[in-house]
């Protein structure tokens, strides 16, 4: 018999079937108790302004409100900051457009909804901050700058043949999850809350809550089966609707849901870091950078946030997979009266890249060579050159295969030939290409949140297995992974392992599902229970049948020890009338890192995933609008637990990532008032803004060297980076204009607009 | 027969709801009351089609399956059709349908949110289409945003689904469903519940009868508008006339002169119509929202609610289009040209409405329309231009130029069209009719484009229109 093998493999979803036939249940989907309660927010209608008075007279006489909640109801804190203080749930002070001042809990939805429009609320304006250059000039920081240095960067920089100096700026992106911020609340006895949330981390949203009702943590249950998509957005952000739920359900001592209308769902909740950047390089002739100097600024809006590690994380990438000897970076965290940005794929680390990425190509520009080149020069190496600015040494260093095959297989060189002559011949429509490295560290810098746990049950009646972990399933495909694995270690059919919805009182204190690292310390977590629970099993076996070697094999549903194998359910069943336990807790915490914030050295990551993709777009002259014709993505997976999971993220996070730098533009009015909150307004990639040759691979000799389960890297993020050759590729078309003799100056994200003025820029340089 | 309930079919069943509230969305109605939650809300405004569920209609003794916006669609509007959800696509055996099939075989489904939309939006095609080829299958997912699979899983299940059978249980039970909606068919709805008012009369002469008696009354056709006062504004709209019911109004007439269109044809109609006498309205028709909302939007519509970003009126601003006004009495026909007052503000008067748009039909004129926007699908276009324009040997002897998103309503370029009439096409005259661009427009700055790129690419579609006509072929990305 050919042995069952679950990993490797490609695999559907484990709710795929339950995903197409709208049978698998979000958190407004689950059937409401009689009597279940519907709330909504009422925000503030300023960026910045002393609430002097709020009239609720009217909120609470509209139709069907049972009950209206304000700061007054808060008994313990009044803020849902995960590190910091900074974010109240209900403010005396606005600190920007969107924040909520009050609640309602009404018969229907739509009448909370209207019921908080009737309130009245006296302001007292305050100037409000909105751009990072106001920021930065009226030194509004939510936290203290960061200064990082290694080498002597300005001495390099003045002794360098070649010097260039610039600014560069990436833009915010929405999130833009389908489903939206979403919290149903039930209150159980002993005033304990039972919380649905749509969240990345039912951890802190359990210690949020415990908090503002100055209730301790035991007696708040917090349960997530599956969230429409998070992609960082609910990782501190669904914290406020939780907390305002329960808020509500206290209050009215009946079940209440919160689901956010999608414009107050945007308005409210933060984005991605904005960034601002000036720089200087000094390099050789051969485009080697000598030394960088950079100021890197973000806007963090209202308060800290995450803000602290997505800047640390846009520090630990500036160098993405280029090696630099001598760099010094000033970072500001700017404080604005903007909703308070948060965590968002990448987490920062993107940004970083992007800053090194332009100079690159900057530098290729001004030596008129092909930027592939530039890069190429410029890459961390094996033997030596292999130590970050952080002081790691990089150890599983892939980057110039992945490169090499990529230019290979996507007949760079040829298409860039061609792609030179067409821009030649054609007046109106012009074409570009471009190729860009990813190299992503994996871990969270945190270190303290590198640790997961598990709970493994065995049935005893049927051998059917339980897994629980503190892992969200998000669409990234954790549950599916995680059951693969666990059925793969137990030698079970993929069918006799459910993964279950994630729950506080199952796994306690669980991180984030965020830093991709989830299915990395999730799955390791429940492997360590499997472990765990076999260890029993041959402590028993050891002792009824005197067999010396405890090793077993499980596999095809038999557990084989030497000279004595088992039906799996034969085993489990004579386990239990043994009175063996088949129940365990696992954990994982990642070994070998370690970071010294205050020196900015260590080892914050366990490994690197790389990724290299060539993007090949035209561009309209007239009008500046613009599309991907091509795309070729190498990505390392490592040695991937589930193929076809591992390219759903690759593609994915490619197109999300050509959103952020393309089309995707948040917009403020000066007065701080969003101006981008619906699908109408704030436009993510459709369907023809998929490239339209795409080809995707897995890196084939991808093995991870550190002891990740099954040899895999994860695919969170990293993928989206791989975007990046598309904004350079744009730019390359747009050189063509001035026959590539000049560099066009071009922000992210490249909107038709802003590629349109980009030609004219260049146009009145010729 | 009038009648205070509405019917329709559901899983081979008449549903009758008594009194339904004439503001609750068809969305609402299937989450809350039907209880079948796999609809799911992705914004309430029609502009990510996670809410999509597909109506079967009557059509010369055929079934018509469309996809909606469920979302935006005020659940009286359900009246005499066949409701089908992602739950209902299940065989009574509990086989998936192979569009269902597909979507899991290929991966299509990542956090599952917007599948359901997805796998309505598919169903529609393979019920439509014989064949799915790679343009089919985009502008049958255009409206449907995904977030997680940057879409190539989904168009390679849809591309699957050429190798299926196209039989499956809605065709096996075609004939039961037919019978069941004849015997729905034909009823006028009048409801009134406490405060609110809703009108479907099914012929004109019954619309007249309404409103003679309700003269603050809010046209209803797909809703693309209205019901955003009701979903985002919370606003109650207290009195409706649903004008797609009447039957009498939805058709397309040509007489070689003009092509009329009835008020409550569907855009997805004139999309195919129009293409062999104007190509570039239909290349615009397909950017025109998505088929979600083209399945329910009117042209009548588009003019009535005088969207400054109306994607139709430029072109029909330009093409001289004329709207036919009917009031009680009698009707009048009205130049779209002096149609528009100011922002959102038109010549229809209270008693009056929209009964047909008449497009003339020029045999020697050059028509070419372009819309420029952030995407390609499904958005609002930052500038929307069209040209109508008559040459004989590179002279242009009529001319009429329209745009919309350049002014607060759409607006012909009437001192552009001054320089251009009589003149010869060459880089001389393209950059004076440029130039009185500044005259006809002073664009605004939003959140789509600012002024200065407005303005731009105002005078650079001028450009690009007189270089095609030129050249004879397309120099651009986009049309």
């Amino acid at each position: 018999m050919k042995k069952e093998n679950f990993i490797n493999e490609i695999r559907p979803h484990e709710s795929g079937i339950k995903h197409v036939s709208g049978k698998a249940f979000y958190i407004d989907d689950i059937p409401e108790p009689a009597g279940t309660l519907h709330g909504a927010i009422g925000w503030s209608k300023k960026a910045h302004a002393i609430i002097k008075k709020m009239n609720l007279d009217e909120v609470i006489r509209s139709a069907g409100v049972i009950a209206v909640v304000t700061s007054k109801d808060i008994k313990g804190r009044n803020d849902v900051g995960p590190v910091y203080d900074g974010d109240p749930i209900f403010p005396q002070k606005a600190e920007y457009y969107g924040q909520p001042l009050f609640a309602v809990a009404a018969k229907t939805t739509e009448l909370a909804r209207k019921a908080v429009l009737k309130a009245k609320i006296s302001y007292k304006n305050l100037k409000p901050i909105t751009t990072i250059k106001e920021a930065l000039k009226k030194k509004s920081f939510v936290l203290k700058e960061k200064i990082i240095k290694k080498g002597e960067a300005l001495k390099t920089i003045n002794n360098s043949a070649h010097r260039l100096k610039g600014k560069f700026t990436t833009g915010s992106q929405e999130h833009f999850a389908l489903e939206g911020q979403t919290a149903f609340v039930i209150p159980q006895e002993d005033n304990d809350f039972k919380v649905f949330s749509s969240t990345q981390h039912p951890g802190e949203t359990q210690q949020i809550i415990a908090k503002m009702l100055n209730q301790k943590s035991n007696t708040i249950t917090v349960e997530t089966r599956r969230i429409g998509g998070g992609f960082g957005g609910k990782e501190t952000q669904s914290f406020i609707f939780a907390s305002i739920c329960t808020l509500l359900a206290k209050k009215t001592k009946q079940p209440v849901k919160l689901k956010m209308d999608r414009d107050d769902d945007i308005i409210i909740t933060g984005k991605r870091h904005d960034f601002y950047s000036e720089y200087e390089v000094g390099f050789n002739e051969l485009g080697i950078i000598e030394g960088l100097k950079l100021k890197l600024a973000s806007r963090c809006g209202s308060s800290p946030d995450l803000s602290g590690a997505i800047n640390e994380r846009a520090l630990l990438h500036i160098d993405n997979a280029y090696y630099l000897e001598n760099i010094i970076v000033e970072n500001y965290l700017c404080k604005t009266n903007t909703a308070s940005n948060t965590a968002f794929r990448g987490f920062g680390g993107n940004q970083g890249m992007m800053v090194i990425e332009n100079i690159i190509d900057n530098i290729a520009s001004s030596l008129k060579k092909d930027p592939a080149e530039i890069r190429r020069r410029n890459f961390y190496q094996k033997k030596k050159k292999n130590i970050t600015h952080y002081n790691m040494k990089i150890e599983d260093n892939v980057i110039q295969e992945i490169f090499e095959q990529i230019l290979k297989s996507s007949n760079y060189k040829t298409r860039q030939a061609s792609i030179k002559k067409f821009n030649q011949e054609s007046k109106y429509v012009k074409k570009g290409i471009a190729v860009t490295p990813v190299k992503f560290g994996i871990s969270f810098t945190t270190w303290h949140l590198n640790q997961a746990g598990a709970l493994v049950h065995i049935y005893c009646n049927d051998g059917s297995v339980h897994v629980n972990t503190g892992a969200i399933e998000m669409g990234q495909g954790t549950y599916t992974k995680i059951a693969q694995l666990a059925a793969n270690d137990l030698g079970l059919p993929f069918g006799k392992v459910k993964v279950s919805a994630t729950r506080t009182d199952k796994v306690p204190n669980t991180s984030a599902s965020a830093a991709s690292s989830t299915t990395d310390l999730n799955g390791a977590a429940a492997l360590n229970a499997i472990s765990k629970i076999k260890t029993n099993l041959a402590a028993y076996v050891k002792r009824k049948y005197k067999i010396k070697n405890t090793e077993a094999i499980y596999e095809n549903g038999m557990v084989k020890f030497r000279g004595k194998t088992f039906k799996f359910n034969s085993l489990i069943k004579e386990a239990y009338l043994n009175r063996v336990s088949l129940s365990s807790s696992g954990f994982y915490a990642t070994p070998k890192i370690h970071f010294d914030k205050k020196s900015f050295t260590g080892r914050p990551f366990l490994y690197f995933a790389y990724g290299a993709a060539v993007s090949e777009v035209m561009i309209d002259v007239l009008t500046g609008e613009n599309k991907i014709t091509r795309a070729d993505i190498l990505h390392d997976a490592g040695k991937a637990i589930n193929p076809a999971i591992e390219l759903g993220q690759i593609e994915g996070g490619f197109v999300q990532g050509a959103g952020w730098l393309t089309m995707e533009e948040v917009n403020w009015k000066s007065n701080g008032q969003l101006t981008t909150h619906s699908p109408s307004t704030y436009k993510i990639p459709a369907v023809s803004d998929m490239p339209e040759q795409f080809n995707v691979e897995i890196f084939k000799k991808g093995k991870n060297i550190e002891n990740v389960i099954n040899k895999s890297k994860t695919t969170g993020e990293p993928p989206l980076m791989n975007a990046m050759s598309v904004f350079f590729a744009i730019k390359n078309a747009i050189a063509s204009i001035a026959n590539y003799n000049l560099n066009p100056e071009l922000n992210a994200p490249a909107t038709p607009e802003r590629i349109l003025m980009s030609i004219n820029k260049l146009k009145r340089k010729i | 027969m009038t009648s205070n309930f509405i019917s329709f079919i559901h899983r081979d069943r008449i549903i009758e709801v008594e009194n339904p509230d004439p503001n609750e969305t068809l969305l609402n109605y299937i989450r809350t009351k039907l209880k079948k939650t796999g609809t799911k809300e992705g914004c309430a405004e029609g502009g990510c089609g996670a809410c999509t569920v597909v109506l079967g209609e009557l059509k010369n003794n055929n079934i018509n399956y469309r996809a909606i916006n469920s979302c935006i669609t005020l659940l009286p509007t359900l009246e005499g059709k066949q409701l089908i959800l992602v739950e209902d696509l299940i065989s009574k055996d509990g086989d998936l349908h192979p569009v269902q099939e597909a979507m899991v075989k290929c991966h299509g489904s990542q956090c599952g949110f917007c599948t359901p939309g997805f796998v309505m939006a598919l169903f529609s095609m393979f019920k439509k289409y014989s064949n799915f080829k790679e343009d089919v299958i985009k502008d049958s997912i255009s409206g449907n945003l995904c977030r997680c699979t940057g879409y190539k899983p989904i168009i390679k299940a849809a591309k699957s689904l050429k190798n299926q059978k196209k039989i499956d249980h809605f065709s096996k039970n075609m004939e039961n469903t037919i019978k069941l909606l004849q015997k729905i068919n034909n009823r006028s709805i009048k409801i009134y519940t406490n405060d609110k008012r809703y009108f479907a009369p099914r012929y004109v002469q019954e619309l007249k009868e309404i409103l003679k008696k309700n003269i603050n009354t809010n046209f209803l056709s797909g809703g693309t508008d209205l019901s955003l006062n009701i979903t985002k504004e919370r606003k109650d709209i207290n009195s409706i006339i649903y004008m797609n019911s009447i039957n009498e109004l939805n058709y397309i007439k040509n007489n070689n002169k003009y092509i009329e269109i009835g008020a409550s044809t569907p855009l997805i109609d004139l999309e195919y119509y129009i293409k062999k006498y104007y190509p570039d309205f239909t290349k615009i028709l397909k950017r025109y929202g998505s088929p979600q909302i083209r399945n329910v939007g009117t042209v009548a519509g588009n003019i009535a609610t005088a969207s400054p970003i109306g994607d139709c009126l430029p072109l029909l601003l330009s093409l001289n289009a004329q709207v036919v006004l009917q009031d009680l009495k009698k009707t009048y026909l009205l130049f779209l040209d002096s149609f528009f007052i100011s922002y959102r503000k038109t010549k229809i008067k209270k008693n009056q409405f929209i009964r047909s748009i008449r497009i003339p039909l020029y045999k020697k004129n050059t028509f070419k329309a372009y819309k420029v926007s952030k995407r390609f699908d499904d958005d609002i276009s930052s500038i929307c231009a069209a040209f109508n324009l008559e040459i004989v040997k590179n002279k242009i002897e009529n001319v009429r130029i329209a745009y919309g998103g350049m002014a607060a309503i759409p607006k012909r370029a009437i001192f552009c069209e001054k320089v251009l009439l009589k003149s010869l096409i060459n880089e001389e005259t393209i950059n004076k009719a440029k130039d009185a661009l500044e005259k006809d427009f002073k664009p605004i700055s939003d959140m789509r484009a600012s002024g200065l790129y407005r303005m731009e690419v105002a005078k650079n579609l001028l450009e690009k229109c007189c270089v095609e006509i030129k050249k004879k072929k397309i120099i651009g990305l986009y049309t």
